[in-house]
């Protein structure tokens, strides 16, 4: 354990380490290279304990293992006890629900510097800096700890900000954090109901091309012809608010201020209109096409390419025309 | 049953937003409102008191002097009485710093419930709810889509990785609630006169008991960069064209960018 090294939150689910994990080793990897640390995991959930090694191949040097739970009322006990102990440079978490909650937890109960969400993280001159979209993407902001501020500094990183490393080999050292038994205030919140919903419902923040519908989409039957071009794309299905409300999909899929962050390399906007709040979970993706009856829709201003037209006749033509050039 | 609605003023929504020279937020160029998920906070606390679980709800917030505003605005919608915290010595404060000085405040008006929104319009990390519940060492109820108090425990409808859960836990607690809990009420005429009337208190660090050395001079962090984002050349236009020919365009525009 030093000073440089970079820990990464990395929650596992059915045995697996998720794509956060995979992402944001390779982003503590990268910076832990520039510091002259280790790249090391803070693994949870079920399966991290078998799991945590074969983080190695992907840019981990060591890994503590923090329980099978992923809820961050009971992760945060032996994840503090892990933080205050490895003394590092910074702490990168997922901005997701969960991931937020426990970095919170952290940044409450160990009183350290938070960032984030980031688009980029880096070291200048042996000092961290994220840099970040502010006032809903108005102002990029670059920030930095103060000086003598604790360390880690807990960085919020949203998906897809980093490329998992693949083909690698090695595995990490894997040691066990103490468990904690001190009574825990966050601990006392427990899931007393869960009902999970009628349909798989796919992880959003994991999707590289992402086809969104809006209110032009219209209904549930709707979403069918996205999902039809999402599947020739090899990719998700998303949503904004108002889709979401009207109950067309689930609230799992909606974009936006109040849904998910999305970074996917490509997004098909079809029939949104593009309020500031949808914009906001999205701004981030690398190519965007818009799809939208009306001419002079707040979208056009932040897409690559914007096509004026009838969603319900271009839409399938897209997914035929992909069709066929593959030779389908 | 006492309530805590800590609310933030924002600038309007689609307000020219910029930075000042020395990198704070310019507050003074922009409308500020209440935080817009903030007001869904209001809207869950005045609720339990419409149903009788609320006796007493009171508005917290953090900021300079003309914070008041927003805490008027909210007091207009309902509720009984308004804090605010402000002192030099929090120009530029982070999250941390926010975060301790809502949890300290939070310890003196010692509420079985503190709402919050589950984001700020100008921030966006989400986490001051998570880091004042564990500096409280208080069980946190987060992103919740519904929310429920009775007896002593509260809970929240929370979106799963593929479902909902409800997530409960004994009073006190912090929770943070999203836009779907319901919209937020208009204040009425009445409600903007009585507001006026009121109690409003001012308090300041020292009335928290806490120095400027205790919280690392007002941030742990600081913001050493602002400018606007890159300039996106305007996009590429795709016009009055039959439904097969705009999909050969796209198809040629992905391929182009290998993304087929």
């Amino acid at each position: 354990m030093s000073t440089n090294d970079i820990l990464f939150l990395a929650e596992f689910d059915a045995g697996q380490a998720t794509r956060s994990a995979l992402e944001l080793a390779a982003g503590a990897a990268a910076l832990a290279a520039q510091s002259g640390g280790e790249a090391v995991a803070l693994a949870y959930g079920p399966g991290a304990a078998d799991g945590a090694a074969g983080l190695g191949a992907h840019g981990a040097a060591r890994c503590v293992v923090l329980g099978d739970e992923r809820r961050p009322a009971v992760v945060h006990a032996p994840a503090a006890t892990a933080v205050a102990r490895e003394g590092a440079l910074a702490l990168l978490a997922p901005a997701t629900p969960n991931g937020r909650d426990l970095a919170a937890a952290l940044v409450g109960s160990l009183g350290l510097p938070a960032f984030g969400p980031v688009r980029a993280v880096r070291l200048v001159d042996g000092t961290l800096e994220t840099e970040q979209a502010t006032l809903q993407g108005a102002v990029i902001t670059t920030s930095r700890p103060n000086e003598g501020a604790p360390s880690p500094s807990v960085v919020l990183v949203l998906a897809n900000t980093f490329t998992p490393i693949e083909g690698g080999t090695g595995s990490a050292a894997v040691s066990t954090a103490p468990t904690d038994d001190g009574e825990s205030g966050l601990a006392r919140a427990t899931i007393a109901e869960s009902q999970p919903a009628e349909a798989t419902v796919v992880n959003l923040e994991e999707a590289t091309v992402i086809v969104a519908g809006g209110r032009g989409v219209g209904s549930q039957e709707g979403f069918g012809v996205l999902q039809e071009l999402a599947d020739v794309l090899g990719g998700a299905v998303g949503a904004s608010r108002a889709a979401a409300d009207a109950g067309w999909v689930p609230y799992q899929l909606q974009i936006g201020q109040t849904g998910k962050v999305v970074k996917p390399s490509l997004y098909i906007a079809v029939g949104i209109s593009g309020a500031i709040q949808h914009r906001v979970g999205m701004q981030s993706a690398e190519h965007v096409i818009a799809i939208n009856r009306d001419p002079d829709a707040p979208i056009g201003e932040f897409a690559d390419l914007f096509v004026v037209g009838d969603l319900f006749g271009v839409v399938p033509a897209l997914t035929d025309e992909l069709r066929r050039r593959r030779g389908e | 049953m006492k309530i805590v609605v800590c609310i933030k003023q924002v600038p309007a929504t689609g307000a020219d937003k910029r930075y000042t020279d020395d990198l704070r937020l310019d507050r003074a160029s922009a409308e500020a409102i209440i935080n817009p998920l903030d007001e869904y906070a209001i809207e869950q606390a005045l609720r339990l008191a419409d149903d009788g679980v609320a006796d007493v709800i009171t508005y917290l917030t953090m900021g300079p002097e003309s914070a008041s505003e927003a805490l008027r605005r909210a007091l207009a919608m309902g509720g009984d009485d308004a804090v605010l915290v402000s002192d030099p010595g929090l120009a530029g404060s982070d999250e941390w710093v926010t975060a301790r000085v809502l949890a300290a405040a939070l310890d003196r008006l010692a509420p079985d419930v503190a709402l919050m929104g589950m984001a700020s319009d100008d921030a966006r990390g989400s986490l001051v709810p998570g880091a004042v519940a564990a500096m409280r060492d208080v069980p946190l109820l987060s992103y919740g889509a519904e929310l429920r108090v009775a007896g002593n425990e509260a809970r929240v409808r929370r979106l799963s990785s593929d479902g909902f859960d409800w997530i409960a836990a004994p009073l006190p607690v912090v929770a943070s609630l999203t836009d779907q809990v319901g919209e937020p009420r208009y204040a009425s005429l009445k409600g903007i006169m009585a507001a006026k009337r009121k109690p409003l208190e001012t308090w300041t660090l020292a009335d928290l008991g806490l120095s400027a050395a205790e919280l690392h001079g007002g941030a742990l962090t600081r913001v050493t960069g602002a400018r606007p984002p890159e300039a996106k050349p305007p996009a590429e236009r795709v016009e009055n064209v039959t439904p097969t020919e705009a999909a050969a365009r796209i198809a040629d525009w992905m391929a182009a960018r290998k993304l087929i």
